[in-house]
């Protein structure tokens, strides 16, 4: 379990009661947030599925929005943590982006609310949850970019892994919007045909999407 | 000078006048749809009310109800408007071409000018999605399934595009509205025209490959 350390305690310290309630509330405004959406959920909702009372929830965060950021930022290093730590020890640039992205699709089909709130909710919950967003999109397009060596083009954009990102999550968003994270594994070869694409082209990203199937 | 109106747009003077009541009307809707979209866009559809339409287009709340049901049809028919037009200059600048490469440069030029003339309704189609509303929501994906065979257009183009997943189309409209929305967030609508290479080759690279997507891009932005 990720430990976030409680830097909004007045107490001089954090206490692992304190930490754990934090923790607690962040997890339920992903659930609550991939349910219900970012503007139907209140702070009600919140504290009802944390379990904390209304006091505990205004210690530790102003309103919502604060919350939801965190909450935000929370699901992106879990995400990044569980990426990481499955890449780790893989040669081939190839096979790091196959098991990333197979990674975060497995991820998201097992919590369908966790899906909702990275990629869908967090575009209602106003510009800076966005650029959140975006930013996050960015830690993993700088991984990415380790591909552009790959292709002989002289001269590759340099916003390809924006680009690359930007097909993924479309994708996804699409998927996500008709209601149905569960199915994201089946989708995963396209997703990898849309990274992978502008790095190699599409007959090369096609035959890598065929060996990830076959493999 | 008399008639001239904030920011410049023509208002008829104030008081009496002997302007006729469609010019006066004309007057009075182009401002409640132009106010409509720059409410929306500060402060999402669901907190937008008519009284903040009325008083950001300086018009009464009996012209407001004279011109629109509601606040629903007021907003919408400015976006459909504004889609309209879009989609009508894209297409056009598209088929004045004719390689699909071509096609696609001049169609995504006039795509990324427009955008770049109406940023409030830039921001909420591809930043804000989510605090336009349900109708909004539907009208920009009817957009971009308008303007999907534009892209398709490289299945026919690149050898062994028809292989392609199905939903390659949908690759190179993910790259590209990835790379506008990064640029609006950043607050540079006005940025948009010189995404223009980067947006061409989102769009050529999944049917032709970077190295020819590179070269096409080269050739037709220089």
């Amino acid at each position: 379990m990720i430990q976030i350390p409680d830097s909004s305690t007045l107490t001089g310290g954090p206490t692992a009661g304190s930490e754990t309630r934090r923790q607690a509330i962040l997890e339920a405004m992903v659930q609550v947030v991939g349910r219900k959406g970012y503007k139907a959920t209140s702070v009600a909702d919140v504290i009802a599925e944390a379990d904390v009372s209304r006091t505990t929830f205004y210690k530790h965060f102003d309103d919502k929005h604060e919350c939801f950021l965190a909450a935000y930022d929370l699901v992106v290093e879990r995400v990044v943590g569980e990426v990481i730590a499955n890449c780790d020890g893989e040669q081939a640039w190839l096979e790091r982006v196959r098991i990333g992205l197979a990674t975060i699709v497995e991820m998201f089909a097992l919590d369908p609310e966790l899906a909702r709130t990275a990629i869908v909710e967090v575009s209602a919950a106003g510009a800076d949850a966005r650029a959140r967003h975006w930013n996050a999109i960015s830690r993993f397009t700088e991984f990415l970019d380790e591909g552009k060596g790959l292709s002989g083009a002289q001269e590759l954009p340099e916003n390809i892994g924006l680009m690359a990102a930007g097909a993924v999550s479309g994708l996804i968003f699409d998927e996500l919007l008709t209601g149905r994270a569960e199915r994201l594994p089946q989708l995963l070869p396209d997703l990898l045909v849309a990274l992978l694409v502008p790095y190699i082209g599409p007959s090369a990203a096609t035959e890598e999407m065929r060996r990830a199937a076959a493999g | 000078m008399e008639g001239a109106g904030v920011g410049g747009r023509w208002r008829p003077p104030r008081g009496r006048h002997r302007l006729p009541p469609e010019v006066i009307a004309r007057s009075q809707r182009e401002r409640l749809l132009e106010a409509a979209v720059r409410v929306v866009a500060s402060k999402g559809y669901g907190a937008a009310t008519i009284g903040d339409l009325t008083k950001e287009a300086g018009v009464s709340r009996t012209t407001f109800y004279e011109l629109f049901d509601d606040k629903e049809a007021c907003f919408l028919a400015a976006y459909d408007s504004a889609v309209e037009t879009l989609v009508r200059r894209v297409i056009g600048a598209y088929e004045d071409e004719r390689e699909w490469p071509e096609r696609a440069a001049a169609g995504l030029a006039a795509l990324l000018e427009t955008l770049a003339g109406e940023p409030a309704l830039a921001r909420l189609s591809l930043v804000d999605i989510g605090n336009a509303g349900p109708a909004a929501q539907r009208r920009y994906r009817a957009a971009i399934q308008r303007l999907t065979p534009l892209f398709e257009e490289g299945r026919d183009y690149a050898p062994g595009g028809r292989s392609l997943p199905a939903n390659t189309s949908r690759m190179a409209i993910g790259g590209v509205t990835g790379l506008i929305a990064d640029e609006l967030l950043a607050g540079r609508a006005e940025g948009l025209p010189g995404l223009l290479s980067d947006v061409l080759f989102a769009t050529l690279v999944p049917y032709i490959g970077p190295d020819a997507a590179a070269r096409e891009v080269e050739r037709l932005t220089r």
